[in-house]
């Protein structure tokens, strides 16, 4: 079965893909979406992102319709700068005061993605308060220079970065980490000096070793168990770690005399055929199995970076094709899983980064198509 | 369910609320993105709940309905700030509170905002002047169903900080019975970096070790002073763990960042690691041992770390075959 699945090239679905997203953008989505209504700005940006990406938003939709969308974005905007994550805390016309104002408040997150909606549809942004945003956001900032979490290198010890110092390192916080200090680099930010965007630097070069291990074969799927079985002989990792898994844990020094008769006592591990691993996805912590979204979140880290090349993306490809795709468009969590708008746009978005034909350039820190970004800097007020 | 049959609009409780209904800009011709079905009940609740926020109303009532909407939306933001805001307020009972919010926190084992609300009733040093005997039972009651869970282990690093609880031998001990039941939780094996490592005073720099402006960014994540016990103690522990585990990533990058917080190089462990790698015979007992040596190899012997990398390549690490490509050109340029 591995042989085969080695042998054959998935391919992409575009057509049940565009279907998918037609679905969720003119269709209800399920109820069980409404655990994320505080999200619907990110939903929406993953919607219409997908559907860019796709190369069919503007060939699906009617102009007409792009305006509708934008006009509710705009009725997103809180009148004191700033876009609210859904239109559930919008109390209406009249009745926002400053006393009960902090329960209809704007967020970043969702300032953000709504900014990248208005583009994506080709809005010009003109209704945008942008004096009101501008006052806005500066009152968000820490006396540290931080915004939400505390990112920065120096934290983690294995190379990533994490939600503050010294938590385990995260593969989502590390794209944010990087993504930050590569908007201040657009900025014309002099970001020369800064260790973790030098290549060559300790710190450059452990965070690519960090983001390249995140790839793995571990996919956590049921068939995983099948595998297994079939491959513990040649699974030295598998049957040690089985084997000593009861062992009680113990530090004395006294018993690590025996180290050199331990060691070699341990069995030794297979070579590992590359064909025997069809694909493989990425996680986003060390030990974790394999999930879609991490193909998009280190993958467009290492694209920052400028390292892309570093990853196997014909076995990433095959772990979202052929692992995560699903039948009806989009894609799923894990293997098996149903698809989700989350992981539908972050999968393709992976693939779009690998080049995968029928697919849109992607620039991995706006999170948008090359041809959105062309709009946004027609605009006559970019910089 | 028609409009007025619900169970707020049929509770006279409710009577003096006019729910505020949602405006998803239909009316203004708007065309609404993402579009939930949204369950009834859920529209029926927060329709009160805009109209009890729109009010500030800090009551009783108010603190049910927001029980209701997080039953049905965990993830709402806004709420979880009100219901605190009430709590204050009413001058509510915190240890209940907490109560509630255990069966609260197993049942939605992902969510966020459960974690921060957690924080922000724990931080009043008015309740909570010293931690709650059954807290750290509860978080190992959350380790048991997901013992990787992020927020979990956040909101844990959290109270380690507020309440200073870096000796505690509960800390140590917990993490020490969680990497037993399971050696490959990279989660434990981080918190164990931070007892040992992390810096002890809420520092400006949030906790970065030397965070001086002086120092270059390759210094960081050394100590300032080093405890030579702690760090051989630390190291020994990463051995044995290794040897129940030689394939488990954890353990030998723990061992990295160890020798990195006391100054040390890689190059100490080359021993060690090599006994895990016999070229001669070709026998190799763990694929981290090689990449230990390539580290180590690389920083003078180009030809050995170029042997070593091929061998990741060719043999025990394929999915990485353009990394190691990209190290071994780095070796040999």
């Amino acid at each position: 079965m591995a042989q085969n699945q080695a042998e054959h090239e998935p391919v992409l679905n575009t057509e049940r893909h565009i279907k998918y997203y037609l679905r969720c953008l003119k269709t209800f989505l399920p109820s069980a979406y409404t655990s994320n209504d505080s999200n619907r700005m990110l939903l929406a940006f993953l919607t219409l992102t997908g559907l860019d990406v796709l190369d069919s938003l503007n060939s699906k939709t009617t102009p007409e319709e792009r305006q509708t969308y934008i006009d509710w974005v705009y009725h997103c905007q809180v009148p004191s700068g700033g876009f609210r994550g859904f239109s559930g805390t919008d109390f209406g016309a009249g009745k926002r005061r400053p006393e009960n104002e902090a329960w209809d408040p704007a967020n970043v997150p969702a300032t953000f993605f709504a900014l990248v909606n208005l583009l994506v549809l080709g809005d010009d942004l003109a209704r945008v308060k942008r004096e009101e945003c501008l006052r806005w956001l500066p009152r968000l900032q820490r006396g540290d220079g931080s915004f939400g979490e505390v990112l920065g290198p120096g934290g983690s010890y294995d190379g990533g970065m994490a939600e503050s110092p010294y938590r385990e390192a995260h593969s989502g916080h590390t794209y944010c980490a990087v993504g930050s200090l590569e908007f201040l680099r657009r900025a014309s930010v002099d970001t020369r000096s800064v260790q973790l965007l030098s290549p060559g630097s300790l710190q450059f070069e452990t965070l690519v070793a960090w983001l390249a291990s995140r790839q793995t074969s571990e996919l956590g799927d049921e068939n995983d168990d099948d595998e297994d079985d079939s491959e513990d002989e040649d699974d030295a990792e598998n049957n040690n770690d089985t084997t000593t898994h009861s062992q009680t844990i113990d530090t004395d020094i006294e018993s690590l005399r025996l180290l050199d008769d331990k060691i070699l006592s341990l069995p030794k591990i297979a070579s590992i055929p590359g064909d025997t691993i069809p694909c493989a996805g990425f996680n986003g912590r060390c030990n974790k199995v394999a999930d879609t979204c991490y193909s998009f979140w280190n993958g467009a880290t290492l694209a920052m970076l400028n390292r892309s090349a570093v990853i196997d993306d014909v076995r990433n490809r095959r772990y979202l094709l052929d692992r995560t795709q699903h039948l009806v468009g989009g894609f799923g969590k894990v293997p098996g899983d149903a698809p989700d708008l989350l992981h539908s746009c972050f999968g393709l978005v992976s693939l779009a980064f690998q080049g995968e034909a029928g697919l849109a350039r992607v620039d991995p820190a706006l999170v948008t198509t090359e041809r959105v970004v062309r709009h946004l800097e027609s605009l006559p007020w970019h910089m | 369910m028609a409009e007025g049959q619900g169970k707020y609009a049929s509770d006279p409780e409710w009577k003096s609320i006019t729910p505020i209904q949602l405006d998803d800009g239909s009316d203004s011709g708007a065309m609404p993105l993402a579009c939930i079905a949204y369950p009834a009940e859920y529209l029926e609740a927060t329709s009160y709940l805009r109209a009890v926020m729109a009010a500030n109303e800090m009551s009783e009532r108010a603190l049910r309905l927001t029980e209701d909407v997080i039953s049905l939306n965990p993830a709402h933001y806004t709420v979880w700030i009100y219901r605190a805001k009430i709590l204050f307020a009413l001058e509510k009972d915190l240890l209940e509170e907490l109560e509630w919010l255990n069966g609260v926190s197993l049942k939605y084992l992902k969510n966020y905002q459960i974690w921060h609300h957690r924080q922000v009733l724990m931080a009043s040093r008015a309740h909570f002047p010293t931690i709650p005997t059954k807290e750290l039972d509860f978080l190992m009651e959350m380790f048991a169903q997901d013992s990787k869970n992020y927020h979990v282990w956040t909101y844990r690093h959290w109270l380690i900080r507020h309440f200073q609880l870096w000796d505690l031998p509960r800390e140590l001990e917990d993490v020490e019975s969680l990497i037993k039941a399971d050696v490959r939780n990279n989660s434990a094996w981080n918190h164990r970096y931070m007892l040992r490592f992390g810096p002890r005073e809420d520092a400006p720099a949030a906790g970065m070790v030397n965070a001086g402006s002086a120092m270059s960014a390759d210094e960081k994540g050394i100590l300032t002073v080093v405890d030579e016990d702690l760090v051989d103690g630390e190291l020994e522990f990463a051995k044995a763990q290794i040897l129940r585990a030689p394939e488990n990533r954890s353990a030998w990058w723990y061992a990295r960042g160890v020798l990195r917080a006391g100054g040390r190089g890689v190059g100490e462990w080359e021993g060690f690691a090599g006994k895990f790698v016999d070229m001669d015979s070709g026998e190799v007992r763990s694929s981290h041992a090689v990449e230990w040596l390539a580290d180590v190899y690389a920083l003078e012997k180009g030809e050995k770390a170029v042997e070593m990398f091929t061998l990741l390549k060719e043999k025990y690490d394929p999915i990485r075959k353009n990394y190691w490509d990209y190290r071994i050109q780095q070796v040999v340029v």
